[in-house]
């Protein structure tokens, strides 16, 4: 407890998150990477609904100064837990995992090479070739899925270190989709 | 930050009970409304001749000041002091711009027009709109303006949204917000249906001078904009401009004169609208100067020069339906007077597969939706009123090693929101660092739009990589962006709001303010300390409530603190100082702060529980 207390304060700084309120207990969700997504939208709309700025035109200026750094919270709070990519981040950081050298470790060579062939099959598909596209795009969701499922299984599991690595493919697999959907426009 | 109050000195800012005046104003590139909610409907204020459109031009001749229609009609005898479309030049930087073809602009320092009374910027000029429009509303009103919803483009970026800022200030027109305009549409149609199934809503809002596609979820209660795209220099005056161009050509015409142009413009917007209703039209060169020569115009012509900005409006709704993350809609509205054109309705059609829905006044749409918002912003309405979510159109983030931009804020987040990022530094011993903000979507920052730049200093010399620099982006309500950052070792601290660098600064704005015929030295004196007042009281009054309600949230010391300070501000209020009314307000916001920050802290977990009883169960279960 002691370590993972002093570990998180040190990560806190190093979060895309404007304060150090913690986005679990905001939005009364358990902090595993599994979550009710349909519960987090109600508690998201819920808190919105009370604590817009709109909701405080007329009070007095430090309420209104407050609110909207509340609001500001709860919007970064919701986007965070609600990407897969961004929420696993979020839950190594909360768990106090070490980013930093997770990432000089990096992912394995194997996992480095199947990226590498993905990607040079993204990029050699001929223009206007929809099925070959599209069979590319279903192995990288499904390469996605794949890390994605292992990094809940190791969260689920506190196996942070294989965690994190997971986490890492998730990155990558992520821009390979994003890729996808760009060529494919 | 001049704020106009309704509240004279001593009088109790209370909203509740009288219905306070708040308008909604849809400041446009050729034409400019202004509306009222009175609680069962939307008024459009009109003109004297009983126009409701204000044409968004500014006479600045010798004598006097024209605005409007009058100012319109000396437009071909005075082109160069009369300015049209200039929100096209609102906070805008001199590169930014072609040659304006109405009339001359200045070639050094600040982006004005070249007048009769000298310069003129863009956001006097939309001042002078405004203060137009504020006349005439109040002209039919019980009493003053308390405050305005203004719409901006949803495409406007940081510094073109604080330029409508600046004017508004100068004009006098207090801010409750500033309002996308594609939202401000679906807030009148949707307002109108109370749609208790969750629908999907495309707003095609294609202006003069401005192009914006949105595309929103409503359900009862929660009006959410999902995305939003589109161009902040695309418009009607485009296809003017490609008629008049064609126009130019056919008659042989090289180099027209100012006057010239604008009668071309003039034809062109003539041709435009009469090419709605027939398939061709004749047009007459021969006030022209030319050899009186007659030229037809057929709408399919028409079609082809336009069809390239079409096309450029398509590509911006497909993309906003991707970002969205939905394939279609179940309804299209159209906005704006540049979807009256034939053309442009079918080719929306046809994007959305799906006949565009125009039931409400594509030009009164956007004002009539403001002033609804405005209604509920000034606190005539009750807690129950559909709440907007709005988002902000462009990435916002910085300059990194190599001049390519690192992403705090994404397009389409919702807004308010705060972002931060650590950043260390790139060399040994580095003390300082320039953190130059930038708003766009491509990865090299000199593709981007470069909204400010400001620097860090002393920072203690460290090896490179060891400073731990935190820069926080925050962006208000109103898609305004405010920027930190905080060396986390030593606290060396600097921040900016984000001013456009080609706009105008506190100090212009308040010379501009003195040097105004309308608010005479003792009017402002007058004005501020009101203004102080009401915000004084405000917080007394808040703050008074707060301790009987919440008052366990405070030990002794913290009370007797908050205490001492609220007696300091009211023997202050009993003076008629505005400074140090204004002074003391703000020392005893700051020192009630951590109270407001308990205060809502509370309140969430009291929100919590009553959704975790109540709907949460019930939601779940269907």
């Amino acid at each position: 407890m002691w370590l993972r207390r002093e570990l998180h304060g040190l990560t806190v700084n190093a979060t895309a998150g404007a304060t150090s309120r913690d986005y679990f207990s905001l939005f009364h969700i358990e902090p595993n990477f599994k979550i009710d997504e349909i519960a987090l939208e109600q508690v998201y709309h819920s808190l919105l609904s009370q604590f817009h700025p709109d909701r405080y035109a007329g009070k007095p200026q430090v309420e209104q100064r407050v609110a909207a750094q509340l609001c500001a919270d709860i919007n970064a709070g919701y986007r965070t837990l609600l990407g897969e990519v961004t929420r696993a981040h979020y839950l190594l950081q909360h768990n106090g995992v070490d980013l930093k050298a997770a990432e000089r470790e990096g992912v394995g060579a194997d996992f480095l090479m199947t990226q590498i062939i993905l990607r040079e099959r993204l990029e050699s598909i001929a223009e206007g070739d929809q099925a070959g596209h599209q069979a590319v795009a279903r192995e990288i969701d499904e390469h996605y899925s794949l890390s994605r499922d292992r990094f809940a299984e190791a969260a689920q599991g506190a196996a942070w270190h294989d965690a994190a690595r997971y986490w890492q493919e998730m990155c990558y697999l992520a821009k390979l989709v994003d890729a996808t959907d760009a060529r494919g426009r | 930050m001049v704020l106009l109050q309704i509240a004279e000195p001593g009088e109790s800012p209370d909203l509740t009970v009288a219905r306070s005046i708040a308008v909604g104003i849809d400041l446009g590139t050729t034409n400019s409304l202004i509306a009222q909610f009175d609680g069962a409907q939307v008024r459009v204020f009109e003109g004297a001749s009983g126009q409701p459109s204000l044409p968004s031009v500014v006479h600045y001749g010798a004598e006097s000041t024209q605005v409007g229609g009058a100012a319109l009609a000396l437009a071909n005898e005075q082109p160069e002091n009369t300015i049209a479309s200039a929100k096209r030049m609102l906070g805008r930087a001199r590169e930014d711009v072609a040659d304006d073809p109405y009339a001359t602009l200045t070639t050094d320092g600040a982006l004005a027009f070249a007048t009769d009374q000298g310069k003129k910027t863009p956001v006097e000029v939309s001042a002078a709109i405004l203060d137009a429009l504020k006349i005439r509303a109040e002209a039919q009103l019980d009493g003053p303006i308390a405050g305005a919803v203004i719409t901006v483009p949803a495409y406007f970026d940081d510094a073109q949204r604080q330029a409508t800022r600046q004017a508004a200030e100068l004009a006098g027109v207090k801010v409750l917000r500033l309002l996308n305009e594609p939202t401000a549409a679906a807030v009148a149609y949707g307002l109108d249906e109370q749609a208790e199934e969750s629908s999907l809503l495309a707003v095609y809002d294609l202006g003069g001078g401005t192009f914006d596609i949105s595309i929103l979820r409503m359900r009862a209660g929660l009006f959410e904009v999902l995305a939003t795209g589109g161009d902040s220099a695309l418009g009607g005056d485009d296809f003017d401009r490609e008629i008049a161009r064609y126009v130019t050509t056919e008659l042989a015409m090289t180099d027209p004169t100012p006057r010239q142009r604008r009668t071309l413009l003039g034809i062109a917007r003539d041709a435009k609208q009469a090419l709605s209703e027939s398939s061709a039209i004749e047009i007459d060169g021969s006030g022209l100067g030319g050899d009186g020569q007659k030229i037809v115009l057929t709408r399919r012509t028409l079609e082809a020069l336009i069809e390239p900005y079409i096309e450029r409006t398509l590509k911006a709704c497909k993309q906003a339906l991707q970002d969205a993350g939905v394939e279609s809609v179940d309804r299209v509205v159209l906005v704006g007077g540049s979807t009256r054109t034939p053309a442009v309705a079918q080719a929306v059609a046809a994007c959305f597969d799906q006949t565009p829905l125009c039931t409400l006044d594509p030009d009164q749409v956007v004002a009539m939706g403001a002033a609804r918002q405005a209604d509920i912003l000034i606190g005539n309405r009750s807690d129950d009123d559909a709440l907007l979510l709005d988002v902000i159109p462009l990435s916002l983030g910085l300059e990194t090693y190599g001049g390519l931009a690192e992403r705090i804020i994404d397009r389409n987040s919702t807004i308010p929101i705060a972002r931060a990022q650590e950043f260390t530094t790139a060399r040994d011993g580095q003390t300082g660092l320039v953190i130059h903000v930038v708003q766009g979507e491509r990865e090299r920052v000199a593709d981007c739009r470069s909204l400010a730049r400001f620097e860090l200093n002393g920072i203690p010399p460290m090896v490179a990589g060891a400073a731990r620099i935190e820069v926080t982006f925050r962006v208000d309500a109103d898609g305004i962006l405010e920027v930190s950052a905080v060396e986390q070792q030593t606290g060396a601290r600097s921040e900016v709001v984000v001013k456009p660098a080609f706009g105008l600064d506190e100090r212009d704005i308040t010379d501009m303010l003195k040097a105004s015929y309308e608010f005479a030295a003792e009017d402002m004196a007058a004005r501020k300390l009101a203004e102080a007042g009401v915000e004084a009281e405000a917080l007394l009054e808040g703050l008074r409530v707060a301790l009987v309600k919440d008052g366990d949230l405070l030990d002794r010391d913290e009370t007797q603190t908050l205490r001492d300070g609220m007696v300091r501000l009211e023997e202050t209020l009993q003076h008629s100082d505005a400074d140090a009314l204004r002074d003391s307000t703000e020392k005893l916001g700051r020192a009630s702060e951590t109270f407001a920050t308990r205060r809502m802290d509370r309140s969430i977990q009291s929100a919590l529980q009553g959704i975790s009883v109540g709907q949460l169960d019930a939601e779940s279960s269907e």
